[in-house]
């Protein structure tokens, strides 16, 4: 087949597979549904599937991967409308980032030292908890992959979109700033997708948690990396 | 249905105000990236652009429905921008195939780690900030000498957390 053909079919199809399960999860609320899910492994069974060489998938759809930047620049505009609520809880606000930071980076450390996975792929694990645009310019500092991260990132972030509900039943947590902020730190956009679904409230929060855990991530990453290594 | 000449008129007036704020923020990103490379910064262009546009927000000088549906978009579909690197993944076929079970089984423990940690610290957290706010407000009631009535501090725009 005409390889630039090939390459214009790789893009309508991702951005089929992504707009459609979009659709679908707006009509039919189901976890499977969710185009965190259901997009990218459609696209992935496709690929392997129809032996679809990488190069060709890539030629145009690495400038969808373009817009991480600008979008990651987009997140000023959420943190200057939502500047109210920040002000009224500062404290809770920065010292959640700083906890859910932490509790991330350390939890990475310690499956690093308890598992023998090979260092390129626990490296990447380091920045998992952070929103992938973030994620994948702090991995570096770790000594990462940012394709691994990348995938790393999507399923801890569709881990947390599972278990987060369960969880929160079991340990009693009620307040909305508690949902959202453990949802925004462990599990970044998805945590926030499900925190919006759980509340109004918790969504901003979750939201504004991802944006904060993901600049502090980049700002942080070569301290801790030093610190680590 | 045939959809009206207004309405169609109003949806492509949508479209490329989308379109214009999009390329903005580009371009935007762009001219920050070649800023970060000039001057050897240690943080990445886009996180410089971010702080940029924050403080152009908050001094007006760019007021916030000019870049309003850009963002949204940026922002709401950001799933779409890295399925490619997900993707990308393939080319670690057998380290993944290798460790696969092993990965998600500890990543599902640390994942439980992380959102009961933070949740439990935030929790405690935010019913103390909540009492030293209330205690602020009785101080200057005092003050005032005045039974002023006790706002709800525990909530905001209305809806109860």
């Amino acid at each position: 087949m005409n390889l630039t053909l090939l390459a214009l079919l790789c893009l309508a199809l991702t951005l089929g597979c992504y707009y459609g399960s979009k659709a679908l999860y707006r009509r039919k609320q189901r976890v499977w549904f969710a185009p965190i899910l259901l997009a990218p492994l459609l696209i992935l069974v496709t690929v392997v599937v129809l032996k679809i060489p990488l190069t060709s998938y890539f030629q145009y759809t690495h400038w969808l991967a373009a817009l991480l930047a600008p979008a990651t620049i987009a997140f000023a505009v959420p943190i200057y409308r939502e500047r109210q609520l920040i002000k009224q809880y500062p404290i809770t606000l920065s010292i959640g980032v700083i906890v859910g930071l932490l509790l991330g980076l350390l939890t990475s450390w310690l499956l690093m030292q308890l598992t023998t996975m090979p260092t390129e792929l626990s490296n990447s694990l380091m920045v998992r908890s952070v929103s992938t645009p973030f994620a994948i310019e702090a991995t570096g500092a770790f000594g990462g992959i940012p394709e691994l991260t990348a995938m790393l990132v999507l399923l801890t972030g569709i881990m947390g979109m599972l278990i987060c509900e369960p969880l929160f039943r079991v340990a009693n947590i009620r307040s909305a700033v508690a949902k959202g902020i453990a949802l925004g730190a462990s599990a970044h956009g998805a945590g926030a997708a499900k925190a919006s679904e759980i509340g109004r409230q918790e969504g901003v929060i979750a939201s504004l948690t991802m944006i904060f855990t993901g600049i502090a991530m980049v700002l942080m990453a070569p301290l801790f990396a030093s610190v680590i290594g | 249905m045939p959809l009206s000449f207004s309405a169609i008129q109003s949806k492509l007036g949508k479209l490329f105000l989308l379109l214009t704020q999009v390329s903005f923020f580009c371009l935007f990103a762009y001219s920050c990236q070649q800023l970060a490379s000039w001057l050897h910064s240690p943080l990445p262009g886009s996180v410089i652009g971010l702080a940029i546009l924050l403080l152009l927000l908050c001094g007006k000088v760019i007021p916030e429905k000019a870049v309003n549906s850009g963002a949204a978009w940026l922002i709401g579909d950001l799933l779409l921008f890295f399925i490619p690197p997900v993707v990308a993944v393939l080319k670690y076929e057998d380290i993944l195939e290798q460790y696969g079970v092993t990965l998600i089984s500890s990543m599902l423990a640390a994942s439980c780690l992380v959102l009961l940690g933070t949740a439990f610290t935030v929790d405690r957290l935010f019913n103390f900030e909540r009492r030293l706010k209330l205690q602020k407000q009785r101080k200057r009631a005092q003050l005032l000498r005045a039974p002023v009535k006790i706002a709800p501090t525990h909530t905001v725009s209305g809806v109860p957390l």
